[in-house]
């Protein structure tokens, strides 16, 4: 445990300045955060619905499909998008306007401003969903939304909450920038710089292609990845008590993100139609990013050991560990399935899918429930209501996606093989992965159900049967006051 | 006929310009110094009070030596109802 003398930074704060700052930070963010949440649940809740029906048609291919807006090309879109933008991209916003203020020690500069900007991102996701649906969309992995009418809406209500981010961290009374500030900055510097590129209506071909794997891949790795990481590293050491196992290791890890992650996307596309020094450069990118995701993994482990019991008492830690677990093993599946000889088995399979569900499910979704759990008591000024539904919500989504995630990858294998071996008939590709879409549907039921308690947890946290939570304790407790010496005492 | 390479490369030179000059800036304000000060940020003295019941007695009392009396956990307290 580190000494008194570097517990703070800057000068010595006495403790109540502390609380009420910290008091302040949250007032501050709370409409933003709300409502960010909100409308996260609301994309979430749909979202779920088309992907159980866009996993039950993969084995009831005759199911619902008389009517152009039940058909799988779009109610899969439709799953993708409402869970990409509408529930991850939100909460994660939430989240975002939460932490910064607390860690920079301002209230949130123009918080109505951020409001505007969720409600302007919210009504372009709503555009863009509904134009897909309609059966109108882009054609573009992850980028289906349409580009006139839904992306600049994204683009315009993502730059209102970054603005209000930025003036926030401009007028920080911190000189130390923790490493989630860092985290958290680095994603809304990306995500526009990206989305943009990503959607820019002049390409065309292979170099569309190109563009659109650049965007996909680092909308995970440098957007989705980057505030779950933040917020990770926020909530273990928080939670514990404990300053991270090594700071210079978050910082490598941050660093080796921001420089090596960037030319990752081009290894969606081995065996296309892409000079190989472009392939071969994303294979050898991804290889290299082996280096930050040991460090943040070893960081994170080192930081845990000998602690995990205190899972037990912390239901944020057990959705935080388990998504920072899930980094470490989405980070190094992703590594191995950019190399050739694996890439040219797992390639067009369900390997994929369950590959991108570990990253955006098991990881993010994760580390955004356990950012949830801690964030809403705080906002609301009451306790969750019910630890029973707690635990629900965390036993039926981690055997919900582990069994996705198991399923999946096996008949992704299975159906690799197959498809490569030339004395395999296709057909009998797609039969080996009729068990592995069963297990799909099966663990989709448990996940549903898992996301109707949370949903359900959180209106009644909102409306409040349960005790309300007091002001921070030692609000009033004037005063235990840093004395600079390493001795601290109440007075 | 643009090669068909252009549109990431040149983003990709953005992106690692963008990380370059945040490199810079961060080094020359001294973001870098003082390392270990810095994975303390994100504590009040409240959150090194906190009696946590999963620590051993020795963890406690070290808690206890380097920042006085502990403080009970609210309900609550870790995220979530317990």
């Amino acid at each position: 445990m580190g000494g008194r003398d570097v517990s703070a930074a800057g000068p010595e704060i006495p403790l109540h300045e502390e609380i009420d700052i910290r008091l302040r930070a949250d007032a501050s963010s709370r409409g933003p955060v709300l409502f960010a949440f909100g409308t996260a649940l609301i994309w979430l809740l749909l979202g779920t619905v088309f992907g159980m029906i866009a996993s039950l048609k993969l084995h009831w291919p005759d199911w619902l499909v008389h009517q152009g807006w039940l058909t799988f090309g779009r109610q899969r879109t439709a799953h993708l998008n409402t869970m990409i933008y509408g529930w991850a991209s939100l909460a994660m916003v939430g989240t975002s306007l939460w932490v910064i203020p607390r860690l920079v020690h301002r209230e949130l500069r123009w918080p109505r401003l951020a409001t505007a900007g969720i409600a302007v991102w919210n009504v372009g996701l709503l555009v863009g969903f509904l134009l897909i649906l309609g059966g109108r969309n882009d054609g573009l992995e992850w980028l289906e939304m349409d580009r006139y009418l839904a992306d600049p809406l994204l683009v315009i209500g993502g730059g209102m909450v970054g603005i209000t981010l930025l003036a926030t961290l401009a007028a920080r009374e911190v000189g130390h920038l923790y490493v989630s500030v860092w985290y958290v900055f680095g994603a809304f510097v990306w995500f526009p710089v990206i989305f943009i590129v990503g959607n820019w209506p002049t390409l065309r071909g292979v170099e569309s292609g190109a563009a659109n794997w650049f965007y996909a891949h680092n909308a995970l790795g440098l957007w989705l990845t980057a505030v779950s990481l933040g917020a990770i590293y926020y909530f273990i050491p928080k939670v514990l008590g404990r300053p991270i196992y090594s700071y210079q290791l978050s910082l490598l890890g941050f660093w080796g993100l921001a420089f090596f992650y960037a030319l990752n996307g081009m290894h969606h596309l081995i065996g296309g139609p892409l000079p190989t020094w472009m392939i071969t450069t994303s294979i050898a990118a991804s290889v290299l990013m082996v280096i930050p995701v040991l460090a943040v993994a070893v960081n994170h482990h080192m930081t845990m050991i000998g602690r995990f019991s205190a899972l037990r008492y912390s239901p944020t830690l057990r959705f935080i560990v388990l998504g920072a677990i899930s980094y470490t093993a989405v980070s190094l599946q992703g590594i191995f399935t950019s190399l050739r000889e694996v890439n040219r088995i797992t390639h067009f399979t369900h390997w994929t899918v369950a590959h991108s569900h570990v990253g955006v499910y098991a990881f993010v979704t994760f580390a955004l429930f356990g950012s949830m759990y801690y964030i809403m008591p705080r906002m609301v000024r009451r306790e969750w209501p019910s630890e029973g539904l707690i635990r629900w919500h965390f036993w039926l989504v981690l055997s919900g996606i582990s069994m996705y995630v198991i399923a999946l990858t096996l008949v992704g294998v299975w159906q690799g093989l197959a498809l490569i071996d030339p004395m395999v008939p296709f057909q009998r590709s797609v039969e080996v992965t009729l068990p592995g879409l069963w297990a799909r549907s099966f663990s989709g039921l448990l996940l549903t159900a898992g996301h109707l308690v949370f949903i359900w947890h959180y209106l009644k946290i909102l409306r409040g049967p349960a005790p309300a939570r007091k002001i921070p304790p030692l609000h009033e407790a004037r005063p235990v006051l840093y004395t600079g010496d390493g001795e601290g005492g109440s007075s | 006929m643009l090669p068909s390479s252009l549109a990431v490369l040149v983003t990709g030179a953005i992106l690692g310009g963008l990380a370059l000059g945040a490199f810079a800036w961060a080094w020359r304000r001294g973001h870098f110094d003082d390392i270990e000060r810095q994975a303390h940020a994100l504590f009040d003295e409240r959150d090194y009070r906190l009696e946590r019941p999963w620590e051993s007695p020795a963890e406690q009392e070290e808690r206890r030596r380097l920042y006085g009396e502990p403080l009970a956990p609210e309900p609550g307290e870790w995220g979530g109802a317990t």
